[in-house]
């Protein structure tokens, strides 16, 4: 059975700045898999490279044994793979509800020929999902006027319409306040655990990371310079080093 | 309730020109029937948050491929306006991929080259779109036998199913998982994306509509004046369309048929002087800007996208 999603020798140039060198891992189904680095490290390259919003200068992404590399950022929503935002990304004016609705919309007519198909029924139920995010009682709130927290729980629920098998979380929990991330780090949890869903998560909460995660990979200056348990990474000199030393003590 | 007592006086309305009698009052009523499709379909442009301004061109390609499939191979008017309308489909179909890439202004000043290179095309081909002279002796437009040249208001009355189809067509797209995706996107592209949606692929779509609708419009124009020539589908048109959107209210379908229905017989009014038309179009858009910045239908019916947060 091959890796829910391999990675493969990617590299990413911008001219002369290298925001990714021969990065290789693989995340396994089931798997929660963060990666972490300090700021400019090229996390956020990675994730648009997989997420398809910019192409490799070298190397490969498969998802389930298929090459997704450079396929659009649609392709692969639709593929399967979904995504969260770092920032909130909700149609604010909009109610729960209709946010809901318009994402299971999406989702099934993701083409104007998907019209020609006989509609096929909503593959994740609304109400469970609002029920699981916390959102049953705000059904009817716009959403822009809910706590951050909850907006970036709908953007999640909003994920799952499409379902997904695998999850890619942009800093799922920047942002929020301690309260609101022992929540979003339940939630995460219990994406995989009740939801089956494999979670790749880039993030800059150490804590989180570590409490959560089964594997990690740490990147720095675009270069991949750990990659194990949370266990081994802890105890690695350099990425002790590199980055965890000082921001470990402020998280 | 409203929206009954809104389609009632439409409808009553549309009867109006009967009353009156006379070839005036029909012509300035055909001109409304006919420009009502034009402004929807520049509307849905706008619903995808692009403002084209090749309209006129779709309306123009439908004309002369109406006209001359009726002229020279004797097809009956019907199918050539249908086909005239399907020819600026494809247009849009094949030049939307490329067009829709663009965004913003840049999408307009593209849909504005479209627009003169196409009218350039029509004045040019001398040979078989009769160049800046126009097109003369476009048959009269007849179904089953009947001449509609010969009924009282026979041509308003073909006007008025074409602008009542267009007007239900979008409102069906409104409505419907298209006009829900096309809003979604454009209101945040990147979510729609990322959840599935072929954000392309519904522009285009979407595009090709209204240049259907804008061709069909052009084809009931050539049988209806029976003579058609470069300037009609020039960049004027589009001022036209635009400015009936804005004082209609673009966001949604009832605006630009409001629009349409005030400022046809404006046009007509000042059609020989030109230089008021342009001040009153200039104090009016001013006017609704200001104080009516959803335009007329505001007044009628909330804006579509509070009702729709407040209700759902």
């Amino acid at each position: 059975m091959p890796a829910m999603l391999e990675v493969d020798q990617l590299s990413k140039r911008f001219g002369g700045l290298i925001a990714g060198d021969n990065i290789c891992f693989s995340v396994q189904v089931g798997q929660i898999f963060g990666v972490i680095g300090p700021n400019g490290a090229g996390k956020t390259t990675l994730f648009n490279i997989i997420a398809g919003h910019l192409p490799p200068t070298a190397g490969r992404v498969l998802f389930e044994g298929r090459d997704i590399t450079g396929h659009s950022s649609d392709r692969i929503g639709r593929s399967g793979i979904g995504r969260t935002f770092q920032a909130v990304h909700v149609f604010k004016n909009a109610s729960v509800r209709e946010n809901l609705r318009r994402a299971e919309v999406i989702a099934l007519r993701h083409h104007p020929f998907a019209y020609l198909s006989r509609r096929k029924s909503a593959r994740a139920d609304q109400c469970e999902i609002a029920k699981a995010f916390g959102l049953a009682d705000q059904m009817d709130s716009i959403a822009g006027a809910l706590p951050y927290g909850l907006q970036k729980m709908l953007g999640v629920g909003m994920a799952l319409m499409s379902s997904p098998k695998l999850l890619l979380m942009d800093e799922p929990v920047a942002g929020l306040n301690p309260s609101e991330k022992l929540a979003a780090r339940d939630v995460i949890r219990r994406l995989r655990d009740d939801w089956g869903i494999t979670i790749l998560l880039v993030e800059h909460d150490m804590p989180l990371v570590m409490d959560l995660c089964d594997r990690i990979l740490v990147v720095n200056h675009g270069k991949p310079i750990a990659l194990g348990t949370p266990a081994e990474i802890r105890s690695n000199t350099e990425v002790i080093d590199a980055y965890l030393g000082e921001e470990y003590e402020f998280a | 309730m409203r929206k009954i007592a809104i389609g009632l006086v439409i409808a009553l309305l549309a009867t109006v020109p009967w009353i009156i009698g006379g070839r005036y009052a029909f012509h300035v009523a055909t001109m409304i029937t006919i420009m009502i499709p034009l402004a929807l379909s520049i509307n849905l442009t706008l619903k995808l948050g692009q403002l084209s301004l090749a309209q006129p061109a779709f309306m123009g390609i439908g004309a002369y491929t109406g006209a001359l499939l009726t002229m020279h191979l004797g097809f009956p008017p019907v199918i050539s306006i249908l086909a005239g309308a399907a020819f600026a489909a494809a247009i849009a179909l094949a030049t939307g991929p490329i067009f829709l890439r663009i965004k913003g202004v840049y999408f307009v000043l593209l849909t504005y080259a479209f627009g003169q290179i196409i009218n350039l095309i029509f004045q040019h081909w001398t040979s078989l779109l009769g160049g800046n002279n126009g097109l003369f002796g476009i048959p009269k437009f007849s179904i089953a036998g009947l001449n509609l040249g010969t009924i009282p208001g026979g041509y308003y009355a073909l006007g008025l199913v074409v602008a009542l189809t267009s007007y239900l067509a979008l409102r069906l797209f409104e409505t419907s998982d298209a006009g829900t995706i096309c809003d979604s996107l454009n209101e945040d592209e990147m979510l729609c994306r990322s959840i599935g949606a072929d954000a392309h692929a519904w522009r285009v779509a979407a595009f090709t509509l209204s240049a259907f609708i804008a061709g069909a419009a052009g084809g009931v124009y050539a049988f209806y004046i029976g003579f058609i020539s470069p300037d009609t589908f020039g960049f004027q048109a589009s001022v036209d369309l635009i400015v009936m959107n804005v004082i209609g209210g673009p966001t949604s379908a009832l605006g630009p048929v409001l629009g349409a229905i005030i400022v046809v017989p404006l046009l007509e009014l000042l059609r020989d002087a030109r230089q008021y038309q342009l001040l009153v179009y200039g104090i009016s858009l001013i006017f609704f800007v200001i104080y009516f910045k959803q335009g007329l239908v505001s007044v009628i019916e909330r804006p579509r996208k509070l009702s729709n947060a407040g209700h759902a």
